[in-house]
């Protein structure tokens, strides 16, 4: 895998102030140990899942969704069919560790790691082992997912793991063509 | 607390996206006295916009709605705005107009509904929006009737927008770049000063942070301000004001957590098809089906991964345009489509994936390693009114302290054959184009409806404004934004919208 200089690329004269900023930042900020909403021991099953999600240690994905949470920050619009945000999060949780415990004997966050998928993938399919939900399981996976992988790419390390440059875009792009590049863009 | 009071002006306008700030600005260019509110910020895009997504999140609408319905549509980045500039400060830029048969889906078809105005009452209006704004388009246009020649010529195209012409080409579709409204060319912008030239940054839907596209920020709001309409921020209006007669005489607004009330003469309501009847229906104004005939263009894009590099978040994101299939000869719907490439941010295209493939672990990280090769395709296309298609308020409060609006939305036959139309058409064009692993994206875009504009005018009892915007039983209170579209029209709505605030503004000033 082609990998950028991120922090070198971030620093230079192609990324904006503000935009470097913004993405030192993340870069720099220390994975959150103690959640400001969630309990530790509903943390500790989000971190598990975001693992299984997407399997990247150094990106800490659970900590800023803990922190939208503590924050009642909103992105808009969320399904009828799910309660609010904060009470989806934590009947969520405990739907993973009743489908762990019914599948492994063990909460989801002591599973190991091909037993957590199993899980996931039971809840994708809408129908999990275990307690029946108090919200519907698809729905509830959908949206960790997706949050999770929002945060997941929107990190520096991330955008470098898949060749992503675009932040670098002073004083701007001529070459933007098919199979043309820019000598910052990676190869 | 009795709110602060503020002097009698000529008009309120509620709201600063495409509907309320041409409108303010003709408004005060007549010499009205005229206060813009607006519930976002001003931003300052040169110093404070950052080229990240994430960091982006602010431009959007956040406030939580409510998605009901079999086809729940997405809000926030979806389709909503806030800040002065409203939606134009995350629409992409992409103006094409509507065309003359999308005002009488109607009569053609036996399904959905004429507009009581036709494009012959906004083909002066579109032709003034595009000269102000410094369009950047082909000359001639290939589909529609002739127009003047847009201002500026196109943007270059970027990958996606080649893959797309090669496959089209192959198939005997034609194609055509696009008109857009960022500019090609460094341009002198009235009221304003110099909007630079595109610099290709690719971040539309996130901000631009050069004023090369033509946010309402960049160009209609600096008019206004310069012809002498006054601008307040943060302020989120909760009460309309009427007298017996039910003439408006006034609005309640907070503001830095301040309640005022600013008296006019006349109101402006320029919130958005969400907002607007939320407005309307928060303070029981109106009648007629307030909130129903919620309409979202369908959207279907498809995507796909080309042994070619192509480098998606460079250039304008919709480059090339054809809109052959504006009425398909093999169509078994009503109505029709454009279809536009599509270029695409990290964040957004990632997001689509974990929500529209369910990809997670390494499946997910795979695919992402092949972003820079990934491009797509997207339509545009009509949505028939329906009834049961409405916002309502919802017993739920949200953070003001305001019931949160709840939208339902199913797709019916049409949009479903429609979509499934389409989903074929740019399966074969990205196949000749060379394409691997298409896949589609289902999706609803824009909010359009809700406050249908209607030809009977007051009294009319499927229309809640006249021809001219007029709230029924509240002359005074005049509406110009997306909400009062009949249909959904198969285009893009911003120039539509800006177009139709003018000519609401003009025919407001006719009628003093």
């Amino acid at each position: 895998m082609v990998r950028l200089a991120i922090r070198d690329l971030l620093q230079g004269e192609h990324v904006s102030p503000a935009t470097r900023a913004v993405l030192l930042d993340r870069l720099d900020a220390p994975p959150v140990r103690t959640p400001r909403f969630l309990t530790p021991a509903e943390f500790r099953t989000l971190q598990a899942a975001c693992a299984r999600l997407l399997p990247d240690a150094r990106v800490d994905v659970a900590g800023p969704m803990d922190a939208r949470l503590a924050e009642g920050k909103s992105d808009g619009w969320r399904y009828d069919t799910m309660p609010d945000d904060r009470a989806a999060m934590r009947a969520g949780l405990a739907g993973l560790d009743g489908a762990a415990q019914a599948l492994a004997g063990a909460a989801f966050a002591g599973a190991d790691a091909p037993m957590q998928d199993r899980v996931l993938a039971a809840v994708q399919s809408g129908a999990p082992p275990g307690p029946a939900w108090a919200l519907p399981p698809q729905r509830f996976f959908e949206e960790l997912l997706a949050e999770a992988t929002e945060v997941f790419f929107a990190h520096p390390l991330a955008q470098e793991r898949i060749g992503y440059a675009g932040m670098a875009d002073r004083p701007g792009w001529t070459r933007i063509g098919l199979d043309e590049r820019e000598d910052r863009e990676p190869a | 607390m009795t709110p602060r009071l503020n002097g009698e002006v000529d008009a309120v306008v509620i709201g600063t996206g495409a509907g309320g700030a041409p409108l303010a600005a003709r408004l005060a260019g007549a010499g009205l006295s005229v206060v813009m509110l607006e519930a976002g910020r001003h931003w300052d895009p040169a110093r404070e916009w950052a080229t990240d997504e994430r960091a982006q999140d602010g431009l959007f609408w956040n406030d939580e709605r409510l998605s009901a319905g079999a086809d729940p549509v997405s809000f926030g980045r979806n389709n909503s705005g806030t800040g002065v500039g409203g939606s134009t400060l995350h629409y992409t830029a992409y103006v094409p107009r509507a065309q003359p048969d999308d005002f009488r889906l109607h009569s053609d078809f036996g399904v959905g509904v004429d507009w009581p105005i036709g494009y012959g009452d906004l083909a002066p209006y579109y032709d003034e929006v595009e000269a102000f704004l410094g369009v950047s388009g082909p000359s001639p246009y290939p589909w529609g009737p002739p127009r003047p020649a847009y201002k500026l010529p196109p943007l270059p195209l970027n990958g996606a927008a080649q893959l797309m012409q090669r496959g089209c080409a192959a198939l005997g579709i034609r194609t055509s770049p696009a008109a857009n409204a960022a500019v090609s060319r460094d341009w002198q912008q009235e009221g304003y000063g110099l909007r630079p030239a595109c610099t290709n940054r690719g971040f539309c839907q996130a901000g631009c942070s050069t004023g090369a596209k033509a946010g309402m920020d960049v160009t209609y709001v600096p008019l206004a301000l310069a012809r002498g309409a006054e601008l307040r921020t943060g302020a989120f209006v909760t009460g309309i004001e009427t007298d017996p007669a039910g003439q408006v005489t006034g609005v309640i607004a907070m503001q830095d957590g301040i309640e005022t009330r600013q008296r006019c003469r006349a109101l402006f309501l320029c919130a958005g098809a969400i907002e607007t009847p939320r407005l309307l229906l928060l303070n029981r104004l109106g009648r007629g089906p307030v909130g129903h005939n919620f309409m979202a263009h369908t959207g279907v894009q498809l995507w796909a991964r080309f042994p070619e590099r192509v480098g998606p978040t460079k250039g304008i994101p919709g480059g090339l345009i054809s809109e052959d299939t504006h009425r398909p000869a093999d169509a078994d719907f009503a109505g029709g489509y454009l279809l536009q490439s599509i270029g695409v941010m990290p964040v957004t295209y990632a997001s689509q994936v974990a929500r529209g493939r369910g990809l997670w672990g390494q499946a997910l990280l795979d695919h992402m390693e092949q972003f820079n090769h990934v491009a797509g395709i997207n339509i545009l296309g009509d949505c028939l009114p329906h009834p049961d298609n409405r916002l309502e308020l919802s017993e739920e409060l949200d953070g003001r302290g305001l019931p949160k609006p709840r939208i339902h939305f199913t797709a019916g036959e049409n949009e479903r054959r429609m979509t499934a139309h389409a989903e074929r058409t740019m399966r074969a064009i990205f196949d000749a184009a060379g394409a691997q692993d298409a896949w589609a994206f289902p999706r609803y875009a824009h909010t359009i409806g809700t406050c249908r504009m209607g030809a009977k005018g007051h009294g009319s009892d499927d229309a809640v404004v006249d021809r001219d915007g007029r709230l029924h039983g509240h002359p005074n209170l005049v509406i110009a934004d997306n909400s009062v579209f009949p249909s959904a029209l198969s285009c893009n709505p911003a120039l539509t919208i800006m177009a139709n605030a003018l000519r609401t503004a003009d025919r407001f000033l006719e009628g003093r």
